[in-house]
């Protein structure tokens, strides 16, 4: 059976700060080494100073995952030399003297398998290289410190994996999770890694890092499973090592010679104090901790009888559920649950958009007052929305305008029908012989009546006419 | 007694060239030989303890920019980058 | 001009009129002038100290608000930062770093309108007891220019013994502040850790080093400990002082005091001179109403090789970071593969430096960590809880600062653990975090000896008056450079 483990790597991007000075968090503005100061720069006689939110911030993503929080924190230096690592050494966090990194062991459900965690930690992102030419032809390493000393939460997990597809489930189910918390936004470009393992089985575990996105990592971890299969096929047996993954020609390479000889001779961070953190507080972040994901569609599922799937879409985004929730009441949650799951989905399909959009809470809930009031469709709505979407105009302002009422008198339907008798004799024949097709009839007058027509009211009429 | 094959490979590690200075191997090996004298304490029921702070007195989270000309200030910078020596 | 005074005197005087801040500034540089040659305590001067003593006369004649200090004459270990000057750490990896920003200490100081003389001369990158490891020439000691002054903080300690300014300010990770102190006939102080901030101080051993005075009097060492003490934003290290005065009551004496006469340190390997003069020191304490005890802390005979072992391996992680990509000396990287450029930039290092980061690289790594680091952290944790309890007894715990009188260049420098033994009574206050202080006590033969005095956690306020009342004892003569 193939087993695969991650270590991934989450920016706190949504943090003002860096880790340990008052840099910015977000580097991505700035012009190369303009985001840096002696502190994250490492010159000599400067100190590193912990920032206070970020320990609360990860120790919400540790309660998010369910993982075990200890009493006292500290900090740990990984000693080794790299040229984005300004101080030669990254400050890190390890638990050799009992737990003290700020998550313990932990879980995530992925679709009905229980992935675990083994433990969450806090520590600083290192600078940026570029390479100047082709990587073989380099004469020169170009350094910029601009993200040195950002904030980073790494999560590890145990070889709980079976398939790549999996560990795309678990990745978008993460990244929605750190989203609805507030603290990172794994859209942003490289504020998401992921390094893994691959073992199939009989196999060793093969450790692959440099891998610089999602959606690389799946490509590894199928190269990788592939190449230790062929060689498994072989009898060749399957060297335990590091491997990094090679973007430009989409494989991975062993790193054997870098890696194994590295001794991080690791000890106290002790330029920062242990940081307690008592019962008090982590009961106060658990209380206001965003509702998970899992939780509110449990919550839309028994209390107000939403399908599933409709609440899972709602409660795994945080725009889509902040609109339910100023917008429900007890008699219409179902309804714009699902006003928002076939029709603003629509529309909104991009966080930009989401960003632009004018449709408010109110706008949903005027439109199903409207649709259950029989003043307009449920079709008109639909075009209602997205003139809402661009003008955030008042719900009654726009269906005025647009000529959006619904049309629910019997004689105007009556005669709209009449016409369509007259236009569609074929159809009308048709329709007699066979009842199933009066809907071709039905959607003639919606569409004569741009959608306003009541629909039921129309069958109706249609049927009766048909029938009379 | 510690080997000196050892002392070298580690001077190799922490970035010290020890071609002209095989001198410090030895004297490096007396110092080590003095530490012995920790085998001779009894340290069994000793634990590593530390600074406590509590986290209300930590650093607020505040973007608060530094003087942009500091890397005009250090060295090696040229055109934006840090020029740094090409890795293997 | 007599500029055998104290911060204090030196004060009264301009405040009296009896002479100009820029008088004696003026007589302070033509002293600096004729005797750099031979003792060498700076490595830098300040151009500009004339202008700013100008600077605080004009101040104090139009009556403005004037800073504590009142533009008295302070040098500074040139392993501090102050922004736009050279801080070299005595050491030619850092020749020509500029440092771009300054140390909380300095800041302090400057905002009391205090005057930087110039950065003194020090151990390369603090490792080391006589000054003789700079990479600049050693500082002689003005008691006898054949001597050593005593290290790290050598030039800060030669430069206050030989009137070239009022005050020094050092650093102490093992006794670099207190040896020098005792070697020297100053007054040297290690606060306990944390009190003083050390943003700015360039690291050597993070965990125990502390900043701490050196003035000519223990009134002076309060009146700094005044200033510099306290909470600071830029280092999460620092606690709270409580706005405590160090000077007042500064005279209350030790009547009725408890005094712990540290067996380990005050029996064997001390000369015979100190010895003697331990004897009296113990003599002069009771004559001022305490009452004096043997005290044993049986973990001391270990704490030499954990606090080289824990200092060396900080040491190899703090000094990491010279590499030469981000700052240091001129050596293009175009042409040079990573690893190979740096090792040729760290052959800058000096050759005591060199070999503490080797050592730093052996004793925490992972087949070597149990047996020499985790040991040593253990030796600290043990040593913390017996000085704990005998400080449940006593109020104050005594020994003599440094087991032998200042000796000459070149005696002790090639056995490396006769060198490392001379710390053998100083560390054990570092590896503590407890306040300890270097009383001038004796000279003998022309040679300085110092008597140490350490009190608990926090109390240098009582420290200070026990210090005090020993100096009242003590009938020093002058330097004779």
């Amino acid at each position: 059976m193939t087993k695969i483990g991650l270590e991934i790597h989450c920016q706190l991007t949504k943090l003002e700060s860096k880790l340990f000075c008052s840099c910015k968090a977000n580097y991505r503005e700035f012009k190369p080494n303009h985001n840096i100061c002696p502190v994250c720069m490492g010159l000599p006689g400067s100190l590193p100073r912990l920032n206070q939110k970020a320990v609360k911030s990860a120790t919400s993503i540790a309660m998010a995952l369910s993982c075990e929080t200890p009493e006292k924190i500290a900090f740990f230096r990984k000693n080794y030399f790299y040229p984005d690592l300004p101080k030669n050494f990254q400050i890190t966090q390890l638990n050799v003297y009992g737990d003290m990194s700020v998550g313990g062991e932990g879980y995530v459900r992925v679709e009905n398998k229980k992935i675990k965690i083994r433990r969450i930690q806090l520590e600083e992102d290192p600078g940026r290289i570029i390479y100047e030419g082709a990587s073989e032809r380099t004469k020169i390493t170009l350094v910029d410190y601009n993200r040195a000393g950002t904030p980073l939460v790494e999560i590890v997990t145990d070889p709980d994996f079976e398939s790549p597809r999996q560990v795309r489930v678990f990745l978008n189910i993460l990244s929605d999770l750190l989203e609805n918390l507030g603290v990172a936004e794994p859209g942003l470009e490289g504020a998401m890694r992921a390094d893994g393992n691959v073992s199939i089985e009989g196999g060793s575990k093969v450790e692959i890092k440099n891998i610089g996105s999602f959606h690389d990592l799946e490509k590894a971890l199928h190269f990788e499973i592939t190449r230790q299969q062929s060689l498994s096929e072989r009898d060749i047996e399957i060297a335990q090592e590091t491997r990094h993954w090679d973007d430009r020609r989409k494989i991975t390479i062993s790193s054997r010679s870098k890696e194994e000889d590295q001794d991080y001779r690791y000890f106290l961070e002790n330029d920062i104090p242990w940081v307690k953190i008592d019962q008090n507080t982590r009961d106060t972040l658990k209380e206001n901790m965003p509702e998970s994901i899992s939780s509110k569609k449990e919550r839309y599922v028994e209390k107000f009888d939403i399908a599933p799937q409709v609440a899972e879409i709602i409660a795994s985004d945080k725009y889509y559920s902040k609109l339910f929730e100023n917008a429900y009441s007890d008699q219409n949650a179902k309804d714009i649950a699902n006003l928002i799951t076939t029709d603003v989905i629509g529309f909104i399909d991009t966080k930009e958009k989401q960003q632009n959009s004018k449709i408010t809470s109110k706008h949903l809930s005027d439109l199903i007052d409207a649709i259950n009031s029989k003043i307009i469709t449920r079709n008109s709505a639909k075009i209602a929305l997205q003139e809402i979407m661009k003008s955030g105009k008042d719900t009654k302002d726009v269906l005025q305008e647009m000529d959006l009422g619904q049309v629910s008198d019997s004689s105007e339907i009556d005669a709209i029908i009449s016409q369509i008798f007259e236009d569609e004799k074929q159809a009308v024949i048709d329709a007699k012989k066979r009842p199933e097709t009066v809907n071709f009839l039905v959607g003639k007058v919606m569409q004569k009546t741009k959608g306003k027509a009541d629909p039921v009211k129309t069958l109706e009429l249609i049927k009766s006419k048909l029938n009379g | 007694m510690v080997d000196e094959e050892e002392i070298i490979k580690v001077a190799k590690l922490m970035k010290i060239d020890l071609e002209d200075h095989s001198e410090h191997v030895s004297r490096v090996k007396k110092m080590l030989e003095y530490f012995d004298i920790l085998d001779q304490i009894d340290l069994s029921s000793e634990e590593i303890t530390s600074q406590l702070k509590s986290l209300d007195e930590l650093r607020k989270d505040e973007f608060i920019p530094h003087d942009k000309r500091l890397i005009d200030s250090l060295k090696n910078f040229r055109e934006h980058y840090v020029r740094a020596p090409k890795m293997n | 001009m007599n500029l055998n005074t104290s911060i204090l005197k030196y004060i009264d005087d301009v405040k009296s009129g009896s002479f100009t801040v820029e008088e004696f500034i003026s007589a302070t540089l033509q002293r600096i002038k004729d005797i750099e040659e031979d003792v060498h305590a700076y490595l830098s001067l300040n151009d500009s100290t004339i202008n700013d003593a100008r600077l605080i006369d004009k101040k104090i004649a139009s009556g403005e608000k004037i800073g504590q200090c009142y533009g008295f004459p302070i040098s500074i270990k040139d392993n501090i930062c102050i922004s736009g000057t050279k801080t070299t750490c005595a050491s030619k990896i850092l020749e020509n770093f500029i440092a771009p920003y300054t140390s909380t200490v300095v800041n302090r100081l400057q905002n009391e309108d205090v005057i930087i003389t110039g950065k003194t001369n020090l151990d390369e990158f603090a490792m080391g007891l006589t000054t003789e490891f700079s990479a600049f020439g050693p500082t002689k000691n003005p008691w006898n220019l054949d001597y050593v002054p005593g290290g790290s903080s050598g030039g800060s300690a030669a430069s206050v013994a030989a009137n070239e300014c009022l005050a020094s300010l050092g650093s102490d990770t093992g006794g670099s502040v207190r040896n020098p102190a005792s070697f020297c006939s100053v007054v040297g102080l290690k606060p306990t850790y944390g009190l003083i901030s050390r943003y700015g101080l360039i690291s050597y051993a993070n965990s125990i080093e502390q900043i701490g005075p050196m003035t000519k009097t223990v009134k002076d060492s309060a009146f700094l400990l005044n200033i510099l003490a306290g909470q600071d934003n830029n280092d999460d290290t620092t606690i709270d002082s409580n706005n405590v005065n160090y000077l007042e009551n500064i005279e209350d004496g030790i009547e009725g005091k408890k005094i712990g006469i540290i067996k380990e340190m005050t029996t064997e390997g001390l000369s015979s001179e100190v010895s003697t003069a331990a004897k009296d020191a113990i003599g002069d304490f009771e004559s001022l109403g305490a009452s004096c005890e043997d005290v044993t802390l049986p973990t001391i005979p270990y704490t030499v090789a954990a606090y080289y072992t824990i200092t060396s391996t900080e040491a190899g992680s703090n000094l990491a970071r010279y590499d030469n990509i981000r700052y240091g000396y001129e050596l293009e990287s175009e042409g040079y593969e990573y690893n190979s450029y740096i090792s040729k930039s760290r052959t800058k290092f000096g050759p005591e430096v060199t070999r503490r980061i080797i050592l730093g690289g052996f004793v925490p790594s992972a087949g070597h960590a149990g047996k020499y680091f985790l040991k040593a952290l253990k030796v600290k944790s043990k040593l913390i809880s017996e000085i704990n309890n005998a400080f449940e007894k006593f109020d104050y715990l005594i020994a003599p600062t440094a087991p032998v009188q200042p000796f000459r260049f070149g005696e002790k420098i090639d056995d490396p653990v006769t060198l490392m033994l001379l710390d053998y009574n100083t560390v054990t206050a570092n590896l503590t975090g407890k306040p300890a202080i270097s009383v001038p006590y004796r000279v003998i033969n022309g040679l300085p000896i110092g008597m140490q005095i350490m009190a608990n956690s926090l109390e240098e306020k009582s420290l200070l008056r026990s210090a005090y009342a020993l100096e009242s004892k003590t009938n020093l003569p002058e330097v004779p450079l």
